[in-house]
Parts: C-alpha cells; structure tokens; sequence
C-alpha cells in the first residue's frame, strides 16, 4: 500500500508539518480545500468540453448540407427533392417558348439571356424561359404561390434572397404548392416558407460545383433588350402552342458563346436536331 | 483517491504519515487540477488553424471568413462595374469600370479557389458576415472587443459598403451622366467599406496568401478611392455617407 510505504519516508517533512496542523487526525481544511478545488478544475474543464462539443454539433449540422468531394450531392438527403437530369446549353430566341416538363420548370432549352440572380427579389412572376437559364449558373430559384404565401411568410423567403448572390424569388402563379425551390435539375416542393428544408437545399445546391453545368457562370444582367431586372419578360401563364420548344431541344441551338446569346442564327422552323451533340455540359 | 482518504482517516496518530500522505494527495490533486485547466484552455483557446482538417483553415476561421464575405463584397463591385462598362457613354469611366471588374472578378477567383480546395461554400452558411471579425476565440466569443473591435460574435446582417436591391435596381434605371455619378459614389462607399475586412486579414490571417491579397486589395482600392474622389469633384458631386 502506498500509504504504508510512505510512513517510513518522510520523517522531516512530518515534523513540518506537524507544527503546522496541531494534534489533529483529519486534516478537513486540507481535503476541502483540495476538494473545492478539484470541482472547480473539473466544473471549467465541463464548461469548456460542453462549449466544444456544442460548437462542433453546430458545424456537423452545417456541414451535413454542404457539398464536399465525398458527399456531393447532399441534397438526396433531403426528404422530397426531385432530380432529373438535364441537357445544358440549349438555347431559344426572346420570341420562342420551351414545352416545359415540369412547373416550374428547373431544366432544360432556355432563354439565351439568363435572368438576373444576384440576389434579386422579383415582384412579378418572370418568364421561365430566362429563369431556367439562371439555374444553369447556379442559382437557387425560390418560386411561391401568390395566393398562399404573403405577409410575414413572404419576408421570410424575401430575407433568405434580398442581397444573397445566386438567388432569385418570384411568384409563380398557380403553382400546386406553397413554396417550390428550384436549381439545376432539383426541385423542392414545400407547405410552408418556415419549413427547414429550404435552407437545407440551398446550403446544399447554391454554386455546388457538382451539380451545375456552369461552374463560374454570372448572375448579372445584361440590361434593356437583353434582360433588364428592372422590367424582366413576364411569365406566360397560357399553355405553350405546337410551336413551342420540346424539351428533346429540336429548334433550339446549341450555346456557342454566351456573349452572342442565341447563337446569331434563328432556327429555321422545320429543321430538326439543330442542337450539336458537342454541347459543353 | 477515496481509497487513500479513507486510509488517511483510518490513520488515528496524529502525527507523520497523515500530513506526508496529505502533501502527496494535495500534490496529486494540483496535478489533475492544472491537467484539466490547462485541458480546458486548449480547448477554449482557438489556436491558429485550429478546427481545421489535414491543416487547411476551418469553418470560423479567418481565412474562410475573409475568403467568404470578400469574395461576396468582390461580387457587387463586379455587378455594379459590369453594368457601368456596357451602358456609360463616357471612356473615362468605361476604363474605371473595367479596371474593377477584371481585378474584383480576379481576386474573386483566387477565393473561391482557395475555399474550394479547403472545402469550404463560397458563401457563409449562417448567412451573416463578418463574424471572423468578431475575435480569436468561440468558446470566449460573447467578450467583444477581444481585437479592439466591436464585432458582435455571430457576425453582422449587413456589410459595410454593400449597396441594397433598391441601390443596385437605381443604378440599372439610370442613363447618362446621373449613372456615371452614382455608380462613382457606390463604389466609392463600397472600396471604402471592405476596407476594414481587407485590414483585418492583413493583420491577422496566418496564411500568406491571404494576407498578401488583402495587402493587395487595401493597396489598389486606395489609389483608386483617390481617383474616384477627383472623378466626383470634377463632377461637383458628394460622397454617399458610409451604409
């Protein structure tokens, strides 16, 4: 036993401190203190081990929803995303439509002139044709239904959007659900503009690198006779004609400079695969 | 340990062997105090490239900060430049206008670049700024001032010299000498207001790179505040007050 051995040690040391604790069997000043003092190394060690743990728990839960090389679509853990995968750089003229296969649409032949997604926050609903062509840069497209959502609901989506590069929210008239998000080939159809999952898809989506056709691609516009913010094409609520763009892209033309939307040359109607299979994906 | 107590109050002499096993358990118990202090402190303190993988600057730190809001700011002047390049009728501000564009778009490439390569989202996910401002520690982060600024911890929702929608949708519905004049005086306040982020990085950042850009930045964005001063006297207008 240690205690045994050490009575035989230390002769001076205990006349020390003989002389310093008169005559008494238990030192209880000394275990207090040694006591008080070992609660409160352990309490500072709790505090700073509960702080850490709870910083980290914060970061894993961010971090869950950020794309990474092992995990780069984070998105397919999100419960109701759709993912449909698209052709990219199919381009139409201001006065073409495309024969969406979704509402909205979030894919697909698009307008040559992006809309655009610094940020904005559309008052009134946009063509589809431009907004489409904005997710193709990598932007999250937040779309409501005007009927449903208003008032503080809306400022909630408004304050995920007002300023935040590579965002866009507008009204999409009769749109079947509350909230619908939309970047390149994603969709998230939601009830509520406080559900959790929207910041989750765009924590997930916005600029990911994996998943957008084209990686360094700008949100701004272009200005008056191109695309002007400040008086966007309007979304056209009727049903596209037979002469609208299928989503196959025969009548649209490939995307050769994006300086030059629309590639200069109208598709002359009738011709079929005017598309290149060269596109840049 | 309760063991050793135990036989220490067995102990009925009150002599020796109770104050030797004393000394040696108070020893003891400064040891294990000191060992978790000093375990606390480690975890407290936020030592440089702390919370980072395989030795890459982490979320919080200040080289993603900097890289994230930067590369946010960086953005705007882009937009605002681009804009002003396509619709001015004057070449003195085309050739300002592109001045910035090219140099903010490339700066804006070498911090997505970097956030890239260290895994990190090109913009902060809590989606406030400035928090790496806000001083070296987390765990100690409530005390402002740790930097002798005021950075509140988690950051701010705004950041100094970012012009907002309505700002920005003014610039786009102007024409001619107005727009010249407007887009002179937010990108005025705009240089002016990244200046502090820029001076916090070259300050304190560990990672030269990033020091050197931000160097960088505080250095051509000052000579160009100059030159947009005289651009806007020679037009006999203000400066916007800072946002």
């Amino acid at each position: 036993m240690a205690g045994g051995k050490k009575k035989g040690g230390a002769k001076s040391a205990v006349a020390a401190a003989r002389g310093a604790v008169p005559g008494k069997g238990k030192p209880w000043g000394t275990i207090i203190a040694v006591l008080v003092v070992l609660v409160l190394a352990v309490g500072v060690f709790g505090y700073a081990f509960m702080q850490i743990s709870e910083k980290n728990a914060a970061q894993a839960a961010l971090a869950q929803w950020q794309p990474s090389d092992t995990n780069k679509d984070p998105s397919t853990k999100i419960a109701g995303v759709v993912v449909k995968d698209y052709k990219s750089g199919q381009h139409v003229q201001p006065t073409q439509r495309v024969a969406y296969d979704q509402s909205p649409p979030f894919g697909g032949p698009h307008d040559g002139f992006w809309a655009d997604c610094d940020g904005i926050v559309y008052p009134n609903a946009v063509r589809s044709e431009n907004m489409v062509h904005a997710l193709e840069h990598g932007s999250v497209w937040i779309a409501y239904n005007p009927d449903k959502v208003k008032g503080a609901d809306l400022d909630k989506l408004k304050l995920k959007v007002q300023g935040k590069q590579f965002m866009m929210l507008s009204p999409y008239p009769g749109l079947d659900k509350a909230v619908s998000l939309q970047s390149w080939g994603h969709q998230l159809k939601v009830d509520s503009a406080g559900d959790d999952r929207i910041d989750e898809f765009i924590s997930a989506l916005r600029t990911n690198q994996y998943e957008y056709p084209e990686v360094g691609a700008s949100c701004d516009a272009l200005g008056p006779g191109q695309f002007d913010p400040n008086n966007p094409p309007p979304f056209d609520p009727s049903k596209p004609g037979p002469d609208a763009v299928p989503m196959t892209g025969t009548g649209a033309s490939a995307a050769t400079n994006e300086q030059q939307p629309g590639g200069g040359t109208p598709p002359s109607t009738g011709t079929s695969a005017t598309t290149s299979p060269s596109n840049p994906k | 340990m309760t063991d050793e107590l135990d036989e220490v109050a067995e102990e009925e002499l009150p002599t020796g062997p109770v104050s030797a096993t004393t000394r040696v358990l108070v020893l003891a118990a400064a040891a294990v105090a000191i060992l978790l202090l000093g375990a606390a402190v480690g975890l407290l303190i936020n030592l440089p490239g702390s919370g980072a993988s395989a030795g890459n600057p982490g979320p919080g730190s200040i080289e993603v900060g900097f890289a994230q809001d930067m590369g946010v700011h960086h953005q705007q002047a882009v937009t605002m430049a681009n804009w002003a390049r396509d619709h001015t009728q004057s070449p003195e501000i085309r050739q300002l206008a592109f001045d910035i564009q090219s140099t903010q778009l490339d700066q804006q490439g070498r911090m997505r670049g970097w956030l890239m390569l260290w895994g990190q989202p090109e913009q902060s996910p809590t989606g406030r700024y400035m928090a790496w401002m806000a001083g070296p520690s987390d765990g100690m982060a409530g005390m402002p001032g740790m930097n002798g600024n005021q950075m509140p911890a988690n950051g701010v929702d705004h950041m100094p010299g970012y012009a907002t929608n309505a700002e920005i949708s003014k610039l786009q519905s102007m024409t001619g000498p107005d727009m010249d004049t407007y887009f002179l005086q937010l990108m005025l306040r705009h240089h002016l207001g990244g200046a502090p982020m820029a001076q916090f990085a070259a300050d304190h950042s560990n990672v030269p790179a990033v020091r050197v850009l931000a160097e960088n930045i505080l250095k051509s964005q000052g000579a160009e505040v100059d030159l947009i001063k005289q651009m806007l006297t020679a037009r006999n207008a203000q400066p916007l007050p800072m946002n």
